[in-house]
């Protein structure tokens, strides 16, 4: 399998604090990998690394690689904006901006490149159509993206990571603010988009990673405790700490 | 092992626990009094054993809804979800225990009164104590989530079968040296195969065991006696 992106012996430090102690983990192209693991235990904050979200503060700071197909992203010299637009990232609530459907995916795109009114009709009902949303606002594009329901603007969000054809899709808990029904609609649609992005996934629901994933990383306490198949994590995981987790047994 | 943080789970897995030991408890008893009731022709006892049955039918189906139940509720994951498919399969083994065990039953009801020589009764018995003691040895294997011993009694499943194939021979010989003897020599060769299958069902409850505690199925074959001479599948 190849490795769209590995890290290696990653540390990152919240001012002095330690809060990934040194993580080894491979993110496969075109596969979904999911982090579980109870609060605090640096899930997110490695989410975080991925695209370099931590730059945006002053006193954080990572140590080890992350390659990305092969460059450290960690580099001071990368290009933030370029690494962004490579690897997309959706938050736990649904962030669409204040305008309407068409313009939260135009906007972005209008930044990256530059492209004719038809060009970029095309590229929006492309987004919302692997966003699985089209159906659903072909008729109202020109409504408010605040307007949506909050399982339609989530995948209004996906839509806006996808329209700017990333490589990488970061998913922070994407589904604990939505319904069964929104959140079947946006595990389905990670199933469509592995098939052209590889995604990484942290969740605190383990029946989604369970669904999800291919494989899962569980972890504690800024370390990696185990990563394996996910078919293997959850019937049969090796370590002890993994298995009172999952079960429901910690603390 | 930890407990769960929700205490009512581990009620519900060890409610479901318990439930496998009076199933296999029952099966022990049904089994010993079968062949109680062939060794003394006891009619009576024989019928009570069948009577037994339908006890166990309830207790298996009671525990396939508490396990379903309980992995709706809580949806299991690793060792829990293991312990409830375990729960399952080792059920409807010990549930067809007891059927085998009821029709050793039925057959000392067929047999009433007719004559059998003590000494291939003796045979009978034979396989039968075997075949109880590994009973009695898996069930208490799977009471302590034993490995060591659930693989003891997964290798040795071929001394019933040995057992099995040298009593048939045996009954043979009775039947062509005369056919008066072809009647209760049927009988107890019926009862013969239903108990070597019992002991069958002990070696699949030794497998689950393994899965419940290794998390994947056993791999190695089994030990196979070479040459065994294979009899013709007589139900």
């Amino acid at each position: 399998m190849n490795e769209k992106i590995s890290i290696r012996d990653l540390k990152f430090f919240y001012g002095n604090a330690l809060a990934l102690k040194g993580i080894n983990i491979p993110l496969y192209a075109n596969k979904v990998t999911a982090f579980i693991g109870p609060s605090g235990c640096g899930k997110s904050t490695l989410l975080r690394v991925l695209n370099r979200m931590y730059d945006l503060y002053p006193n954080q700071h990572a140590e080890g690689q992350v390659l990305f197909d092969g460059r450290n992203i960690l580099d001071p010299s990368v290009d933030l904006n370029l690494l962004r637009a490579r690897i997309g990232m959706v938050f736990q609530k649904p962030t669409p901006f204040p305008m309407t459907i068409y313009d939260n995916i135009a906007f972005g795109l209008k930044l990256y490149e530059t492209l004719s009114k038809s060009e970029l009709d095309g590229r929006v009902e492309d987004a919302l159509k692997r966003a699985a949303l089209w159906t659903e606002v072909k008729d109202k594009l020109n409504a408010n993206g605040l307007s949506l329901s909050g399982g339609q603007q989530q995948r209004l969000c996906i839509a806006r990571t996808v329209a700017i054809k990333p490589e990488v899709i970061l998913f922070d808990e994407p589904c604990s603010a939505l319904d069964p029904i929104s959140t079947a609609k946006i595990e389905e649609l990670i199933d469509e988009l592995k098939h052209d992005y590889t995604i990484a996934i942290v969740t605190h629901n383990m029946q989604q990673a369970a669904r999800v994933s291919e494989h899962t990383a569980f972890m504690y306490l800024g370390e990696l405790v185990e990563f394996d198949e996910t078919s293997k994590i959850f019937t049969a995981p090796r370590d002890s700490r993994t298995q009172d987790y999952i079960t429901g047994r910690f603390g | 092992m930890v407990d769960h943080t929700v205490r009512a789970y581990d009620d519900e897995l060890m409610e479901i626990g318990r439930k496998i030991s009076e199933m296999g408890g029952i099966a022990e008893t049904m089994l010993t009094n079968a062949i109680d009731a062939l060794v003394k022709g006891d009619t009576e006892l024989a019928q009570r054993v069948i009577a037994t049955d339908p006890k166990l039918d309830a207790l298996e189906r009671e525990i396939e809804e508490k396990a379903v139940l309980t992995i709706a509720r809580r949806q299991p994951m690793a060792i829990d979800l293991r312990a409830l498919v375990s729960a399952i399969r080792i059920a409807s083994d010990i549930e067809r225990i007891g059927d085998l065990a009821k029709n050793v039953g039925k057959r000392v009801v067929a047999m009433d009164g007719q004559f059998a020589p003590q000494k291939i009764v003796g045979g009978v018995v034979h396989i039968s104590d075997l075949a109880l003691e590994r009973l009695h040895r898996v069930l208490g294997a799977y009471a302590q989530r034993d490995l060591n011993a659930a693989l003891d009694v997964w290798q040795h499943d071929e001394e019933i079968d040995q057992l099995y194939n040298s009593l048939f021979r045996e009954l043979l010989t009775y039947m062509m040296e005369d056919p008066r003897n072809i009647g209760f020599c049927t009988h107890l060769l019926f009862s013969a195969k239903n108990i070597e299958r019992i002991g069958d069902h002990a070696t699949n409850i030794a497998e689950t065991i393994h899965y419940l505690v290794k998390g994947e199925a056993i791999t190695a074959d089994r030990p196979r006696v070479s040459g065994a001479y294979e009899p013709l599948s007589l139900g």
